[in-house]
């Protein structure tokens, strides 16, 4: 009797481990991206299965911030060539030589299929194709694209979609676990009063200052936008005219005052877009808000450094408000002296199958290219995914923070939709200009927030004046 | 001997006009195309709304780009920022490159070593030398802070302050300092040779006069090297000053313009108006608000090597 219950018992068990094996073997088989597939048709449009002879394909985008990506995107970029019978170059340059890339292609009318920029490419506006149909389609076949992406490609006001997006960054914060534990912030800081209050805690006791820019360089904009929206304030109204010169401005710039004076050196006016990444790496800020390519790189350089790291998600104001802004947008654009129909076509195909496949772009950068699309790759977002079950991170769920950071990510032109005034501000740093006016004295906060506002508006007024910005009518 | 032989013989050789056009003509043909039609280009579009992303001349303006950017906080100091570096730059070169051919004009053991090392810095592309002293003077690992720390220069309780680092590309006048030292560096190898070509040519005899008459180093110095280096000495600064005044690079690569405005100059500012900003028109204004100055700098320098070289050959 009590050995046939034993015998059930163990073969009862055994079912189980098995069942939880096949489990187990069938959701790690379901994390696999699925085999590179190209089609003919995605939504409204339609493609040749294979384009006529001689059709070629030139792509300039830059070098990634995570290396693995470019060699997977020339290997796949050769493969889609190869299945379409179209000849395809690929080159990769540096960051900073996207935008005068794309500029001086315009300007000799000649250049590049398909250019990649990493910020919103509105000032060009002028210069690029309407890819409403790739748009369109892409959204037929992908679902919904994310607004933190379609607020970077589409003007609504001219109806016009001037990119197409097919991933972005989000732009969390990273903090050295062990310092602000210390501090009595086990779990980092969650607000900008943490951010003070632990930052000052932390520079005093180990002489680690906080690492948010102040200089004329990418991330720096991105930090004094985060603030400026998490303190309630705005660069611009949701029709794209200047809201800059406001009490919550003015009380954003106070705290980055405050803040630089107390627990920050003058180092943040001298950084470019590595540098935070370089010092935090280095063990030399305690906090930063950054992409997670560089925890990426100090998981094979400095492994411990890596484990210290924490992520958290946006600050929030002290009205309670959460915004960060994502860290980079993948938005190809056709420029308008791509006249070649066969180029054209085969262009539009490109982006979307590289749509179809992004569950490979989405790997082949550890983690760092987030989809438009979202349900393109639905391992991100599954149960024991690859957000909440990263095998290289201890712990492994060390990156769930990243999966709701759409519900926190703004973007140049927030609440509205970039346009080619809000491209031309963020481009030429005012607002990290602002804030380091008034951390230097040489102006106060609200005097830095007013002549900033004023350089904003001439430059709303003037692309006003060519009928890019306002309100599209009812 | 016929008549045909006789033209062709006083042709193209004899005909010292034509002759000097010929010559003339190739650097004509690259002034007028690498110089001249960017210039003109420049002017047109600065009086249009031209963008990076429609950069055809149209949409006449008037000065209307000029006065906007004279009206923005950072033109002011960007002007201000193109002078003193430019200054600082062309005085600290002709300085030591008077002094380097000084040197380098008497024999001595390791010459040859000490030319190629002198040299050196000239044949290293601009992006290079830049990135070098981006290190050199980097806010965390500066090995220039290591050095003062080490001799209690730097750090607390010494005479540069309690802090551990300087910081020099984040603040205003040690940024300044920097691009400055990064351009001197840079172009001293060039003027250098400028200067020492001039200071072989003046002839031996007029020194070792001098120094029968018990003329010192100095009073030699001053009453004779220099006023017979003044031609050349206009040439080294005419050049100089033009390189300094419309490069962008070396603060692009460095301070990029900030704190603030604090190290902005006309060429990058130009550049991040014109080409980063989209705003082509208002980044050709700001980039020919350089020419007056430059055409005043070469007018000047030009006038003033004439008279030297006119002087100097007066009985």
């Amino acid at each position: 009797m009590m050995k046939s219950a034993m015998k059930r018992y163990l073969f009862r068990g055994g079912i189980c481990v098995l069942a939880m094996l096949l489990t187990t073997a069938a959701a790690a088989a379901d994390l696999q991206p699925a085999p590179v597939h190209f089609s003919s048709k995605y939504g409204s449009m339609s493609f040749p299965a294979s384009f006529p002879a001689g059709t070629t394909l030139t792509i300039t985008q830059w070098s990634h911030f995570v290396p693995r990506y470019d060699k997977w995107f020339d290997q796949y970029a050769q493969e889609w060539g190869k299945h379409n019978n179209v000849k395809v170059t690929v080159q990769h340059i540096n960051l900073g030589d996207l935008v005068p890339t794309l500029a001086a292609s315009i300007a000799a009318g000649k250049g590049s299929t398909l250019i990649e920029t990493i910020s919103t490419p509105a000032s060009f506006i002028e210069g690029l194709q309407d890819l409403a149909d790739v748009n369109h389609a892409a959204e037929q076949a992908f679902g919904k694209q994310d607004a933190v992406c379609t607020s970077q490609s589409y003007l609504p006001l001219k109806k016009a979609w001037y990119g197409y997006c097919h991933g972005w960054v989000p732009d969390p914060g990273d903090y050295r676990i062990s310092l602000w534990k210390a501090a009595g912030y086990p779990n980092g800081p969650r607000s900008y009063a943490d951010l003070y209050a632990g930052g000052v805690k932390i520079f005093q006791k180990t002489g680690i200052p906080v690492g948010v820019g102040m200089s004329p360089e990418l991330d720096s904009e991105f930090y004094a936008r985060s603030l400026i929206w998490s303190y309630g304030g705005s660069v611009f109204d949701k029709c794209g005219n200047v809201a800059l010169d406001s009490p919550q401005v003015v009380k954003a710039v106070e705290f980055q005052t405050k803040l630089f004076k107390d627990a920050e050196t003058p180092e943040v006016f001298s950084w470019n877009p590595a540098s935070n990444n370089q010092a935090f790496v280095s063990g030399q800020a305690s906090y930063i808000q950054n992409s997670i390519s560089f925890y990426r790189t100090a998981q094979q350089a400095n492994a411990k450094n890596a484990a210290d790291t924490g992520f958290s998600p946006g600050l929030k104001g002290p009205g309670g408000e959460v915004h960060q802004t994502s860290h980079v947008w993948f938005i190809y654009v056709l420029p308008k002296y791509v006249t070649d129909h066969e180029q054209t076509l085969a262009a539009k195909k490109f982006l979307l199958d590289l749509t179809a496949n992004y569950s490979w772009a989405t790997r082949e950068s550890e983690l760092y290219n987030f989809p438009a699309f979202p349900k393109t790759v639905p391992q991100l977002w599954a149960h024991n995914g690859w957000l909440d079950h990263d095998a290289s991170s201890v712990p492994t769920d060390k990156l769930e923070v990243l999966r709701n950071a759409v519900e926190w990510t703004a973007w140049p032109g927030y609440p509205g939709f970039a346009n080619p005034a809000a491209s031309e501000v963020y481009n030429t740093h005012l607002l990290s200009t602002m804030m380091a006016q008034a951390a230097l004295g040489k102006k106060t906060p609200a005097q830095a927030v007013k002549d900033t506002a004023a350089q904003v508006a001439s430059i709303v007024a003037k692309w006003k004046a060519k009928g890019y910005i306002g309100c599209p009518a009812k | 001997m016929n008549g045909a032989e006789t033209t062709a013989r006083v042709g193209l050789g004899d005909r010292d006009r034509l002759l000097g056009w010929l010559m003339l003509a190739p650097s004509l043909l690259y002034i007028a195309a690498l110089v001249g039609l960017p210039f003109f280009l420049a002017i047109a579009l600065s009086m249009t709304s031209a963008t990076v992303g429609d950069p055809s001349i149209h949409g006449f303006v008037g000065l209307g780009n000029f006065v906007q950017v004279l009206h923005e906080s950072a033109f002011p100091l960007a002007l201000r920022n193109s002078v003193i570096v430019t200054l600082g730059t062309l005085i600290l070169t002709l300085v030591l490159a008077t002094a380097e051919s000084e040197l380098l004009v008497r024999d001595f053991r390791g010459k040859r070593l000490l030319q190629i090392l002198l040299i050196l810095p000239w044949a290293m592309p601009v992006s290079l030398a830049a990135i070098d002293w981006l290190w050199l003077l980097d806010s965390e690992f500066s090995p220039v802070d290591w050095l003062l720390r080490h001799i209690h220069l730097l750090g607390p309780g010494s005479p540069l302050g309690p802090a551990n680092h300087l910081y020099y590309y984040g603040k205003e006048w040690l940024g300044l300092g920097a691009i400055v030292a990064i351009n001197v560096w840079r172009l001293l190898p060039f003027a250098t040779i400028i200067v020492l070509a001039g200071r072989t040519s003046i002839a031996r005899d007029i020194f070792e006069q001098a120094q029968v008459d018990g003329a010192g180093f100095f009073r030699t110095l001053f009453s004779i090297t220099l006023p017979a280096l003044l031609p050349i000495l206009m040439v080294a600064s005419m050049f100089t000053a033009l390189l300094v005044f419309g490069d962008m690079a070396v603060t692009a690569l460095t301070t990029r313009g900030g704190p603030g405005y604090a190290t902005q100059v006309l060429p990058y500012w130009a550049y991040l108006k014109g080409i980063d900003g989209g705003a082509l028109s208002e980044g050709a204004a700001v980039a020919l608000f350089m020419f007056p100055v430059l055409l005043a700098g070469a007018i000047l320098a030009l006038r003033m090597a004439y008279r030297a070289e006119s002087q100097g050959d007066r009985p």
